[in-house]
């Protein structure tokens, strides 16, 4: 029988931060996000849209533009004057040259991929030419009046359309001359004291500029003429991005009120070989600023100020219409950001700047299914640490017993010391780091809280071994062959002797942490692993991959186990697969081996393993027969898969003992409370 | 019905004849005949009169006789006056300037400090200046805080000094580390950013308005959603004050919470079939 007290939690107060800035590389079908506090994610879309790697944020960096170049390289340019390019390998930032202009307002790569155009504060415009290791400053084009706000290159690579305030410039590239200036409208017919802001311009290969600027217009101008083709008001409040697909016979562009608006290339009457743009579809997704759009062959991207990561495939783009035509909304990240202690029932949260340890809370009463206990101890915010520095923290990890807590930065790495006496709690900094310590990427305690794995960003592994005044280093796996293919996921054993490590495209490795080498290596899957788990006494490897596709592997046989292997010859249920968020954590009973506890964002679901698989025709999501049924009834319907919604959008579901579970959620409205306002819109009736 | 008078060669006195005649016999007639005679009838008495007069004089009297000296007399009498009248409008005028210079002058004695507080001042900064080298000596053996804290001093006081001297001297001498050039234009991008699109004339509306939006337009209305938390929707709170009147009472303390949003509302029993 499964029942369990609850603890819901809801006191993580988690905002993620807007979306600023989108990338789409068509070569590998992924896409690159940047935000507002200068984090950097890379989604990979053919991999059911999972967040593979992110480079942590800044606070001095305050991202503005992001592109990519030739050879899957990147490059982002903020307010601070700098242009940074990042290792997608190694997971850092490769450099950052100041390009001298003031801060960096609209970047863009020429369609060759070798150059580079920045649009800067004092309205210069400067050209870099990309080096294979670096980029060099080439030439200045002419300087205009006012701060170069948006850029687009000529498909050919023989103008530049730089759009600034109430005008828009047209440059030559060879000679960096202006050959053409472009004066809009302050307001769609009318005058206006607001200036006109060029938020976005775009160079189609027939010499049309489309220019989207803060009055709510979409202009078509003819840049050979330098005259106005077409006006089209689409809205109240600024249009704040464009994006042109490649065979440009579309476009999108996304406005302050929230609204994206699709346009095409549509032909006058059937028969006619003359052409229009036309603004086909309307789509109200977000709720905030879209200040990001994205055209991908068959679907519209789009992220604004109120963070989720939107993508729409078209309709028409689409090949064959299944699940994979959805619309896709992304909210909430893709890896764990909490910890628990499960001993001492305490939960770290990791935020941007800081962490906080929370004790939960204790009840003594006792009820049936569906029940809310009163508590008779309150939940209890123990600590609030805040690191030092500007940089975000990448992860963090408390140990089961609750006594050490690490996390890790860019560039530093903090371990502290915890005592409890009675209800105080001390905490020491463990301030000897080792050199080679710089920064890490996943972090993970043993379950006895005597050895620390760290992961760190050069591809190896390192084992510390942790005493009462510091930690000694113990050993250091070097890292494997294969490229970096997401970011790194740790697993232990509870009995301490396997350590499993995910992230590079040969596989999951599997050391043998007493012995110090490498175990075996689970065979390459071709989606990225979401989490890892290692199970108590049969240390069965459960692995979650990106196309919710769960695998079971037996490291002392070093071949999959038996249920693994039926439950991949049936398949999953067709709704398993079709889940949207991946799953971040996987844990396991300790006194039952059969069961499997796993989340997502929307759902959590108890595997037993000891029942029979659910087929397509069955019903996946079973809630609990009514009792007036008989017991035949209930015996033939029960499949493996105990699924439960009751409690979304899930943040991070464990077991803590035998018959306590912890749901941390995090509602949608708490987040929306705290954005910045919206544009306001006048509905009828209120 | 005209009579004319017996002097025929004179036409304007047959024109006010008829006028003359025409005013008792034609009353009934309309107004404009009538007034189109009246100021030609005016026009034509006058001649009338001069000449009967003319008639008289022209014929008797012959033309005065003036000697040369009484002409010279008169004329420079005229010239005296002129010059006269010359000489007083240019004193006139001087006076008036005069008055105006002194007013002045006095009002910008007025904008300065007085004489007395102006001595202090420069006599005060001719000391501190000395006494600065002697300060950054002492300041080695001293924390950095102190340090800084009197390099400034010394600093304000130099830049006292010129302002005060009154020497026409346009620097001010400021240090370096005070000063981040990157970092007040990147401050002034942000501001423009902010500016564009939560300034004013940007149409924003309160988050709070936001999410009251949806419970205005159920069929069972409900009451507007209020934060509990009063850091929540900061920026709002300041647009709202910005535009000139703050309702206290609309954010502190609130009787109806938002829907289920309690920090931790309890444990939980929960069961899963696992039969």
């Amino acid at each position: 029988m499964g029942e369990f007290n609850v603890h819901r939690v809801r006191f993580f107060n988690y905002v993620p931060s807007g979306i600023r800035c989108v990338a789409y590389n068509n070569q590998s079908n992924r896409l690159a996000v940047s935000r507002t506090d200068g984090t950097v994610e890379i989604y990979n879309l053919s991999a059911n849209y999972f967040q593979e790697k992110f480079f942590p944020g800044h606070e001095s960096r305050a991202t503005e533009a992001l592109c990519w170049a030739k050879g899957q390289r990147l490059f982002s340019a903020g307010l601070n004057g700098e242009i940074i390019e990042y290792d997608l390998q190694a997971l850092t930032i490769k450099y950052a040259v100041d390009a001298f202009g003031g801060p960096i307002w609209s970047m863009a790569a020429s369609p060759s991929g070798s150059q580079l155009l920045v649009g800067c504060e004092d309205g210069s415009v400067k050209l870099f030419q990309i080096t294979p290791d670096k980029i060099q400053f080439e030439r200045n084009f002419d300087r205009q009046k006012s701060r170069i706000l948006s850029l687009s290159w000529h498909p050919a690579g023989t103008h530049v359309a730089a759009g600034s305030i109430d005008y828009i410039s047209v440059f030559d590239s060879k000679s960096g001359s202006a050959i053409g200036k472009m004066l809009v409208d302050r307001q769609y017919m009318g005058v206006s004291k607001r200036k006109c802001i060029i938020w976005g311009v775009a160079f189609l290969s027939d010499g049309t500029v489309i220019s989207v600027d803060s009055a709510g217009k979409v202009q078509i101008w003819d840049s050979a003429t330098g005259t106005l083709v077409k006006n089209h008001l689409v809205s109240n409040a600024d249009v704040q991005s464009i994006a042109v697909s490649a065979q440009e016979d579309s476009f999108v562009v996304g406005t302050a009120e929230g609204t994206v608006f699709h346009f095409q290339l549509v032909s006058v009457t059937s028969s006619s070989s003359e052409k229009q743009w036309v603004r086909t579809k309307p789509f109200q997704h977000h709720t905030h600023d879209v200040r990001a759009v994205a055209h991908s062959p068959t679907a519209l991207i789009s992220g604004g100020t109120d963070t989720h990561l939107v993508i729409r495939p078209l309709m028409e783009k689409v090949e064959v219409k299944n699940y994979d035509a959805a619309l896709r909304k992304i909210t909430f990240p893709h890896r764990r950001l909490v910890s628990c202690a499960k001993k001492k029932q305490l939960l770290l949260f990791q935020f941007a700047h800081h962490l906080e340890l929370w004790r939960l809370g204790s009840t003594v009463a006792t009820g049936k299914n569906g029940d809310t206990l009163p508590l008779s101890k309150n939940a209890d915010h123990l600590l609030h640490l805040k690191t030092k520095g500007p940089e975000n923290i990448i992860c963090s990890c408390i140990s089961p017993c609750g006594g050490w807590i690490a996390c890790s930065t860019a560039s530093r790495f903090f371990l502290y010391r915890l005592n409890y006496e009675h209800d105080n709690i001390s905490l020491q900094r463990v301030s000897k780091m080792p050199v080679f310590l710089r920064s890490a990427l996943q972090i993970l305690f043993s379950e006895d809280s005597t050895k620390l794995f760290v992961a760190s960003n050069q591809g190896s592994l390192r084992v510390f071994r942790l005493l009462e005044g510091g930690f000694t280093h113990l050993h250091s796996f070097q890292p494997q062959s294969g490229t970096v293919q997401s970011m790194c996921l740790l697993a232990v054993s509870p009995d301490g002797n396997w350590l499993a490590a995910s992230g590079t495209s040969a596989g999951v490795h599997v050391y043998n942490v007493k012995q110090l080498k490498l175990h075996c290596t689970v065979p390459a899957y071709n989606f990225p692993v979401t989490a890892l788990a290692i199970a108590p006494n049969t240390n069965n490897l459960v692995i979650a991959h990106s196309d919710q596709q769960v695998f079971e592997y037996s490291i002392p046989d070093k071949q999959y186990t038996e249920w693994s292997r039926t439950v991949q010859k049936q398949g999953f249920h067709h709704l398993w697969l079709q889940r949207d968020t991946p799953i971040t954590h996987i844990s396991f009973h300790p006194k039952r081996p059969m069961h499997i506890l796993l989340h997502d964002t929307y759902m959590f679901c108890l595997i037993d393993k000891s029942l029979p698989l659910p087929n397509d025709k069955t019903l996946l999501y079973n809630p609990l027969p009514p009792t007036n049924e008989s017991d035949v009834i209930r015996r033939r319907t029960a499949h493996a898969f105990k699924i439960s919604k009751k409690y979304k959008p899930l943040l991070f579901v464990d077991l803590l003992d035998e018959k306590t579970l912890v749901a941390v959620e995090r509602p949608l409205d708490d987040i929306i409370a705290q954005l910045p306002p919206p544009i306001k819109k006048k509905k009828f009736g209120t | 019905m005209v009579q004319l008078r017996p002097r025929a060669s004179r036409a304007p006195a047959s024109a006010s004849a008829m006028v003359d005649e025409g005013q008792p016999a034609s009353e009934e007639e309309a107004g404009h005949g009538l007034l189109l005679g009246q100021p030609s009838s005016g026009a034509a008495a006058e001649p009338l009169e001069e000449d009967e007069e003319g008639d008289d004089e022209i014929d008797d009297e012959a033309p005065e006789e003036l000697t040369f000296a009484s002409a010279q007399a008169e004329a420079k009498e005229e010239e005296r006056r002129v010059r006269e009248t010359v000489r007083r409008d240019r004193a006139l005028l001087k006076e008036k300037r005069k008055r105006r210079e002194e007013l002045f002058i006095e009002q910008k004695k007025r904008k300065l400090l007085p004489d007395t507080i102006l001595e202090k001042l420069t006599t005060a900064s001719q000391t501190s200046v000395k006494k600065s080298p002697g300060k950054l000596k002492e300041v080695n053996l001293q924390k950095k805080n102190e340090e800084r804290g009197k390099g400034s001093d010394s600093k304000k006081a130099k830049v006292q000094k010129v302002q005060t001297v009154g020497q026409n001297k346009s620097y001010m001498a400021v240090r370096l580390k005070d000063q981040d050039l990157r970092d007040s234009r990147q401050e002034a991008a942000k501001a423009f950013i902010q500016n564009c699109l939560y300034g004013p004339g940007t149409n924003r509306t309160t988050v709070n308005k936001f999410l009251s939006l949806e419970n205005k337009r159920l069929p069972m209305k409900k009451a507007a959603a209020q934060f509990l938390n009063n850091t929540w929707g900061p920026v709002a709170r300041q647009a709202l004050l910005s535009m000139g009147f703050s309702r206290q009472e609309h954010w502190s303390g609130l009787p109806c919470p938002p829907p289920g949003d309690l920090p931790n509302p309890g444990i939980e029993l929960m069961s899963l079939a696992l039969q």
